[in-house]
This record gives C-alpha cells, structure tokens and sequence, in this order.
C-alpha cells in the first residue's frame, strides 16, 4: 500500500508540477514556430510513457491537434526499456512505417538506418537553438537523426538537516578525522554512507542495481578513477586497476550495509521514492526528481541539498549522460513528414523544455537554461536556482556519453550480471570483470571492430 | 492422384491443415532456420548469413546456460510437487464440505485470475525488503534486519516459487477436485465396510483413481513452468547476479534485448528437449495409470 500510495504521489506530483504552470499556446518566446494546416493527417507514434514523461504530451499534444488540424494516434507508450525492445520488433517484422518515436541517445546507434536524417527537415534557425555538443550525441553516422527533449545527467542529492547538526558533526569529525559536509570525493562518499547507515531503518546512500543503469553508473565510477571501458581499438580495458577500484567502491558499500538489502534490484523510481521517503542520506540522481523531492509530498521538502558528483582518484567526476529524443522513421509518408516535424517541434520548443525545466528536467536548449535561471530567480526560488546552476555545471564540465555504438546495450547485458556477482560475493572484483572482459572481447570480435 | 487430393475429406480438412502450416508449422520452421544464422532483429539482412552449427557449438560451452538449464529443472521439480501436494490437499479438503463449495471452489480460482504480471508485481511488493510487507511484518515482532528475499542466493529463487505456487496451486486443485468428483463411491464404500482406515481408503482407491488427472495436470503444468516468464522479469528479471536466471528470461533478453535472435533460437530448440522430456515422462505415466485402472 505504501509503495502504491508513493508511486501515486509521484505521478500526481509530476502532473501538478505541469499543470501548475498554463501554456501561453502562442509561444512567444519561440523564435521558430513549426504551426502549418495539417487537417486530415493522423501521425501514428510510439512514444516513451510514464509519470516523468507523460504530462508534456497531456499538455502539447492537444495543442498541436487544436492549432493544426491535425491527429495524433499513439500507438504504443511504455518504459523505454519495453519501447527499446518492441522497436527491434518492428524492425525484424518490417513494421516500421509509423512517424514519430521517442528516442535516446545511447540506444539510438543500434538501430540501424531507420531514421530520418532531421537536417533538412527541421530549420536550421530552430537547430541552433539546442546546445551543439547535444546536437553531436544526437548525430549517427554524420546523419541529425534524433532532437532532444532533455538532457539526463546525476549529481549527488543529500538531506540537509543531519549535516548540519552539531552533534553528528562532532561525531564524524571524531571518527574520521576532518569536518562533515557533502563528500567531494568518491572516497568521503563511501566513508559518509558508511557513517550515516543503520539498517533497516536508514542508509547512507544507494544505487540503482541492475541493467544498463548500474552498468551506467560503473561506467562513470570507471572515468572517475581515471579509467576507460575501451582502448583506441574497442578492446575492453575496464578490467583493469581503475576499474577494480571502481567496482570495489560499490562492494565496500554492500558490504558496509551502507545500501539498502535489495539495491541490485532497484531501478530510479525505487532510488528516487527511496530518498524522497527519508530513510536514505545521499542520493545520487538527475534533476527530474528535485521538484519532488523538495515538495511537501516528500518526507524531506524544504531540507534537500545537492552537490556536484564526487571526484574519483582520477580527478574527474562522474557524468554519464544522455538525452531523450524524438526521432522520424524513413518509413513515414512524405506526405506527413512535414507535420511529423512540426510535431517534434512543439515537444522539444523553448516553450516545453521551459514547461519540464520548472520540474527540474534539464533543458537542451541553451537559451532555455538561462530563461529558467532567470524565472527561478526572480521568483526567490533558491532551491530551484541552486539545481539549474549546479546542474548547468555539470552539463558543461563533466558530461559525458557511453560510447555511442550499436553494441552499447549488448554489451551491459554482459556486464552487468557480473557486476552483481561482485557485489553480492559470488566472485571477486577481478575475477568479475575478467570474466566481463572476456565475453565483450568475443562481442566486439564478432561486431567487427578488430 | 490430383482427384484424391480434391476428393471433399481432404478438402474438409484442409482449412485445418492450412491454420496449422500458418500457425505452428511455418514459424516453427523459420525459427529453426534462423538458429543456423546470426539473425539479429536490427539487422533484418542478417537473416540469410548462415552460420552453420556455431550457435549451437557456442550453446555447448556456455556455461551460463547450462546453469539457466539446470536452474529451470530444479524450479520445475520444486514447483510442480509442491504444487500437486497443496493442489491435493485443498481438492481432498473442499470435497468433504457439504454446504458452500461452489462458493469455495470459485475463491479458490482468485489466483488464476490474475495476469502473470500482476502476481510478480504483488509478489514483488511483498517482498521488498525495503518497504515490503514481509520484513515490515517481521520487525514487528522485534527482528531487526532487512532480509533480502529477491537477492539472497537461496531466498530469491524460494520467493519466485511461493509466487509461482501461489498462483497456480489453483490448477491442479480444480483439475484433482474433477477427478475426486468422478470417483464412484461403490469401493470406497466396500472398503469402509471391509475396515480400511481413511489412509487405507486415500492410499489404495483414491489415489489409483485420481493419477490419470495427476498426471494430466503435471504434464500441462509442466509445460506452462517451464515457460516461465513473466514472473521472474518482473520479481527479479533473472538476477541479480544472474542466481535467478531461468531459461525463458535468458533467452528472452538475449534474443529481443540483445536483439541477437539466431542464438536465442538455438537456445529456444535446446531448451525445448527439456519440456519434450517432462511431456514423455508424464504421458509414459498416464498410461500406466490408465492401464492399472483397466482403461485403455
């Protein structure tokens, strides 16, 4: 009942966050606008469904129905994970003469020459709008085939209150040597989950456990040590001593109890209402959730602070990021390219990605992170300014992509079991990533790439 | 030879054949084709790249695999005895009631009635070892650890199964509640009257009457278990560190997540020698059933 009555809180409070805020359905602040009389056309999409993403379409799609004429009949919407999968299904069946589709820059490269090349068919004037380097994830073999909604990248989220209490600061001091504030270390990180635990009732920090979103996150504990997955040649080389020390961070963790019993089976929605229900000090997440977070729906409104993503002994911070992202199918009529375009145009404009920002998503458009800089200020909404600043940062300095290539989610699905494996204790680090090692050598040899 | 064919039996079965051939047969056959490739799903031109016997030649030495095999056996053998034992117990119990057993007989199909997802969810829920009701219920009673029941090595693959049981003990309780209805009442009568016990009566006359709908309901629920799928993706998605891992959730994340389908199919035909040898066994015992019964 509790974990209903929470996933019931977070959609309503992702929906209240949209509807909080009308829609001005003129745009003014969109320098391009994509409107044409598109009566009589239905656009068949499959789209990216859940409580995060749902209220843009709630709100942009009616819209656009209203402005042009024309339809929008949504064939499918699920995780992208079950979107990911129909779409390989598509592609063996042939069925791939829809329109438009939600997209993600690390899933985008496996699926072949599916899309449009978006050069050519979105304004050039709109495109410079959007933050080249996104632009350049967004881009597949030299081909724009994908625009991005926003941007998704972590940083570390921790409750205010207990660090800033007196006596938990003479404790820590007293058991680790220096003062207690917000790690800025991979190593502090560790050392501060493992002070604040106390299973079951409250832990130190957590992890998503499983697919590519713990694959992800090694992958970024990899760069922050100053490691790699691949050499120049795509040979794996996250086996070696970077990577054990990266792997090890998320054993001592399990090991500590600093983690909640069951975190390999936590995916973000278990790691966002984790925190937001108080029981876990420091998270780290994307900015999605801070507008939850922060509100009276969660167990720790008005006490949330956030800082950049710990360093590693590499000297760099994690970043693993990605976009969401529309794209359109070769298989699309000519005669509806044009308001599939339009359509794209009004889910990723200034006007939605200002509409999700207010949410905390993080926009793609460079002008849209200073507008909602500026509104945020000037409503005195310091918890919201700090979140764009701080995640502004990021996006600028420590963003990265996995590597952009067709065998990316091939290639979790052999890693990540294995690391679980280390975590729970069926193998050592070493041995764990060898073995991971070995099997990505026979998919990289079969892909061709030496 | 061409007036045989057209003679009106075979052409009124013909319409059967046909959905036959569409149906099972052409997809069957494409499927073991592309098991000899490396069909991969975003690669429809992948389809004509013959690959011999590599998929299979890769299969064998698949360690990973072959302990999906052996897990798959070990939770159809749990599963179904356990199943068969709680399925007798309720069908033995709810045919001694005299008043409201058509009541009991339809809350007792409650499980069946959910989808396979809904039950992993629930199951899922219960077992949380955050804010699941099972840990929530033990610290009420003053234990104070969070037991991991989807990750530990042995909790995990237990608590797919209770959630496995729970939902369809139903089956073989209706199937033997059939059985036990169709029992004439003339030997167990006999026998009462000769001084068997209630163990002497279950053991020699009911039991021997009640096999053949044994063995029908192993040989249908053997089938359905070893397809098993949605409950494990959504309880534990066959992990974590793969202790979970059953054959359908591997070759369903090698064949449509990895979209490598050519391999998934190789594994898909092996995995098949395993139902095929559950079905023989159980049929191979039916008819000895039947045969004891002096049926045909």
């Amino acid at each position: 009942m509790k974990l209903f009555k929470s996933i019931l809180t977070v959609i309503s409070v992702f929906s209240l966050s949209f509807s909080a805020f009308a829609v001005d359905k003129s745009f003014p602040n969109d320098k391009v606008a994509m409107w044409g009389d598109f009566s009589g056309i239905t656009l068949d999409v499959k789209l990216i469904g859940g409580a995060p993403y749902d209220p843009l379409y709630e709100v942009m799609i009616p819209i656009w129905e209203e402005k042009t004429g024309g339809k929008v009949s949504i064939l499918s919407k699920k995780s992208h994970f079950e979107l990911d999968k129909e779409i390989k299904q598509d592609i063996a069946a042939g069925n791939i003469s829809y329109c438009v589709v939600s997209n993600h820059t690390s899933f985008a490269t496996q699926y072949g020459d599916i899309y449009r090349d978006l050069n050519g068919i979105v304004p050039g004037d709109f495109l410079a709008e959007f933050v080249p380097l996104v632009l350049e994830h967004s881009t597949v073999d030299g081909r724009l085939v994908q625009l991005p909604q926003h941007s998704d990248v972590s940083n570390l989220w921790y409750i205010k209150s207990i660090y800033e209490d007196a006596d938990n600061k003479k404790r820590f001091k007293a058991e680790y040597g220096y003062d207690l504030a917000p790690p800025e270390t991979l190593e502090q990180w560790k050392e501060q989950a493992i002070f604040w635990s106390d299973p079951p009732n409250f832990y130190g920090t957590q992890y998503v456990g499983k697919e590519e979103a713990i694959t992800g996150r090694f992958y970024e504990l990899v760069i922050a040590e100053g490691g790699a997955l691949f050499d120049d040649e795509w040979r794996p080389t996250f086996n070696d001593e970077a990577g054990q020390r990266a792997l090890q961070w998320f054993v001592d963790l399990y090991n500590a109890q600093a983690v909640p019993a069951g975190v390999l089976n936590y995916l973000w929605d278990e790691t966002g209402l984790g925190f937001a229900s108080g029981t876990v000090a420091l998270n780290l997440d994307w900015g999605g959730w801070g507008a939850y977070f922060n509100s009276a729906d969660s167990k720790i409104g008005g006490d949330v602070g956030l800082v950049r993503f710990p360093m590693g002994s590499g000297g760099k911070r994690g970043g693993w990021s990605g976009s969401h992202t529309y794209s359109i199918l070769n298989g699309c009529p000519e005669e509806n390219l044009e308001a599939a375009a339009s359509l794209i145009w009004i889910l990723t404009n200034h006007e939605a990605q200002m509409h999700e920002a207010r949410g905390g998503k993080l926009p793609t458009m460079t002008r849209v992170w200073d507008d909602i800089a500026g509104e945020m200020n000037a409503e005195g909404n310091a918890f919201m300014s700090d979140l764009f600043s701080t995640f502004k940062a990021s996006m600028a300095e420590d963003a990265f992509t996995p590597p952009l290539i067709p065998e990316w989610i091939p290639f979790s699905n052999i890693i990540f079991p294995e690391l679980q494996a280390a975590i729970v204790g069926d193998k050592t680090v070493k041995e764990a990533l060898d073995a991971a090692a070995k099997e990505t050598d026979y998919l990289m040899q079969d892909a061709g790439y030496y | 030879m061409v007036r045989k064919i057209f003679r009106s039996p075979v052409m009124l079965i013909m319409p059967s054949i046909l959905a036959i051939g569409f149906v099972i047969i052409i997809p069957l056959i494409f499927s073991f084709y592309t098991s000899f490739t490396s069909y991969k799903l975003t690669r429809p031109d992948s389809l004509f790249n013959f690959v011999g016997l590599r998929n299979y030649e890769r299969l064998i030495d698949n360690a990973k695999f072959w302990y999906a095999f052996g897990r798959t056996i070990l939770f159809l053998a749990v599963v179904l005895n356990l199943e068969l034992l709680f399925g007798l117990g309720i069908a033995l119990l709810i045919n001694k009631i005299t008043w409201g057993q058509r009541t009991l007989r339809t809350i007792m199909m409650f499980p069946m009635m959910f989808s396979p997802i809904l039950v992993g969810f629930q199951w899922k829920y219960i077992f949380n070892d955050n804010i699941g009701l099972l840990n929530n219920f033990l610290y009420l009673f003053g234990y104070e650890s969070a037991i991991p029941w989807l990750i530990d090595k042995y909790l995990a693959m237990g608590s797919i199964m209770v959630a496995e049981i729970w939902a369809n003990t139903s089956i073989f309780a209706i199937l033997l509640l059939a059985g036990l209805l169709g029992i004439p009442r003339d030997p167990i009568e006999a026998a009462r009257v000769d001084g068997c016990n209630s163990w002497q009566v279950f053991k020699n006359i009911t039991l021997p009457f009640l096999m053949p709908f044994v063995f029908i309901a192993l040989t249908i629920r053997s089938l359905d278990v070893g397809r098993a799928y949605d409950i494990v993706h959504i309880m534990t998605g066959g992990g974590p560190a793969m202790r979970t891992e059953l054959l359908w959730t591997m070759i369903a994340r090698i064949g449509y997540k990895d979209a490598n389908m050519g391999f998934a199919n190789a594994m898909s035909y092996v995995s098949i020698i395993l139902s095929i040898a559950f079905t023989y066994y159980f049929f191979t015992k039916l008819v000895a059933a039947r045969r004891d019964l002096g049926q045909q």
